[in-house]
């Protein structure tokens, strides 16, 4: 019945609010530049998010842990053979994205008889210098964004609107504020996340999110406290200063503890 | 195989070395001296920076001392070409198999991934197109404690418990470096890490005095040869500066 065109229209429709529904339950990703390099944050419980890709890419998801696996290792392999067969500066994150994932993500994404990737990717692409630093994210139907200073993963786009509106208009500088506002912009989508879940709002439209207003500090704070009983803060860097190639490291509770607002640090111990 | 970047290699058609005829009469860029002992704070890998074909000096600032990762060393004696290729296939095997796993591969799983390539390289080997002898030096972190292997052609893996020499230079330092060991003023083991980097210069001096196709000092050129240390910290290489200050002062007969 998929062959006539109105049914194809309403079963890729239907997938979408599906899909839409999935993701309402995900930690939002944030993924801020500083002087020090790139970081990624999220939050999650126990299996971690945050991934190395290549020397100078690193990969934050939310989705289906499968999925995720899956679409790390296309990208893992991708990138690690061209690596060898051309160089270490031929692997891009923009052709890993564009002609690697992407075709293959929209194509499960409209073949309604397979499974769709219930599966959303943000890459991050630390530059030879500070302010040439990329980020790539894209959707479960293979649309795909290309970002500089920073970039968001949340479970709707007002949600990720949102998100953007605080980090726009923030300066970033040292790896501290780097941390400072991909907490709060992290505590921002969760709560909004949240709200459109329990006020039942349209996941994609999200309605229910944009009318709550942002929060101030302490209440952003107390959210994440209140996460950290379930959950623990996961912070990689792509590191500009680390000697070597592979420039991802993975900031490790000593040093969240220095990172960190005072009120969250001694929450991690 | 979980995490085989070699074997995903191999699935697109990759195939390693030059197997078929034997090189016979062809001059290939070949012969080296390469070492590595155990001193007090981990392993010292050095090597001369010459290459030649036959009789003719291809290149005098070869880098034989290889880092294939944050804590491991691979130094190269025979044809330089599989040689690098080979570093080339472990560099990305590691990282591949540590950004896929989500784990280091262990230091044993190391030094097989490079017996392994050994012996696929065997036809090229026995054909003359593609011996190669390394030697693979790192720190096992399980273990605590940092370690030597040495190869031969077919992919045999031997531990250098206190040293281990390769390439056509190796004979001669060889013998001394059991000397030393055996009755010098202190065990190798036991020396600081400017009384090892003397030695190794002493040695790759003295390799290069009796086999032409190890490359010596050249001060005029500012050429030293490449001196690499592995600690728990991970790799470093020596400074020219410093090989430099240490030659002048503790190998140079004229000191």
């Amino acid at each position: 019945m998929y062959e006539e065109p109105y049914r194809w229209v309403e079963a890729v429709g239907n997938r979408r609010q599906y899909l839409d529904a999935q993701f309402a339950q995900g930690s939002p990703v944030v993924g801020v530049s500083c002087d020090q390099g790139i970081l990624l944050m999220t939050m999650s419980k126990g299996t971690p998010k945050l991934y190395e890709i290549y020397d100078r890419l690193a990969l934050g998801g939310m989705g289906h842990p499968a999925d995720l696996e899956k679409l790390r290792f296309t990208l893992l392999e991708m990138a690690h053979v061209e690596g060898f067969n051309r160089s270490a500066s031929d692997v891009t994150g923009s052709r890993l994205i564009k002609y690697g994932i992407a075709p293959v993500v929209k194509q499960a994404f409209e073949e309604v008889f397979k499974a769709p990737f219930i599966a959303k990717l943000l890459l991050g692409e630390l530059g030879q210098k500070a302010g040439k630093d990329g980020f790539l994210t894209i959707n479960y139907d293979g649309v795909f964004e290309e970002k500089n200073r920073y970039a968001v993963l949340a479970a709707s786009s007002s949600v990720e609107q949102r998100m953007v509106e605080y980090l726009r208009p923030q300066s970033c500088v040292s790896l501290k504020d780097a941390v400072d506002l991909a907490i709060h912009a992290w505590a921002i989508g969760d709560r909004a996340q949240r709200h459109t879940d329990d006020t039942g709002g349209d996941p994609k439209d999200g309605k229910g999110s944009s009318d709550q207003p942002v929060a101030d500090s302490q209440t952003l704070m107390t959210h994440i406290r209140q996460c950290m009983q379930g959950k623990s803060i996961e912070c990689v860097l792509l590191d500009r200063h680390v000697a070597g190639t592979s420039k991802y490291r993975t900031l490790g509770s000593g040093e969240l503890e220095t990172l960190l607002p005072k009120d969250l640090s001694s929450a991690l111990t | 195989m979980q995490g085989d970047f070699y074997q995903l290699l191999k699935e697109q058609g990759y195939v390693l070395g030059m197997s078929g005829q034997a090189g016979v009469g062809q001059a290939l860029t070949t012969a080296t001296t390469i070492l590595a002992f155990k001193y007090r704070d981990g392993v010292l890998v050095a090597g001369d920076r010459r290459a030649t074909a036959g009789n003719m000096v291809m290149y005098d600032r070869t880098d034989k001392v290889l880092e294939i990762d944050r804590h491991s060393v691979m130094a190269i004696a025979g044809v330089p070409a599989t040689a690098y290729e080979m570093v080339r296939i472990l560099e990305h095997s590691f990282k591949y198999y540590r950004r896929t796993q989500l784990q280091e591969l262990s230091f044993e799983g190391k030094l097989r991934a490079l017996s392994k390539l050994l012996k696929e390289n065997v036809p090229a080997a026995l054909a003359g197109t593609g011996a190669v002898v390394p030697i693979f030096a790192g720190y096992d972190a399980e273990q605590e404690s940092a370690k030597i292997y040495f190869y031969d052609i077919l992919g045999a893996e031997f531990e250098g418990v206190e040293y281990a020499v390769s390439g056509s230079g190796s004979p001669t330092i060889r013998g001394i470096l059991h000397y030393v060991n055996t009755w010098g003023e202190q065990p190798l083991s036991a020396m600081s890490e400017e009384q090892a980097a003397v030695q190794a210069l002493r040695l790759l001096t003295s390799a290069a005095e009796f086999d032409s196709a190890t490359g010596g000092v050249n001060r005029e050129a500012g050429l030293y040869p490449v001196v690499k240390l592995i600690t728990p910290n991970g790799v470093t290489a020596m400074a020219d500066p410093h090989l430099r200050s240490l030659f002048e002062s503790n190998v140079s007969k004229g000191s």
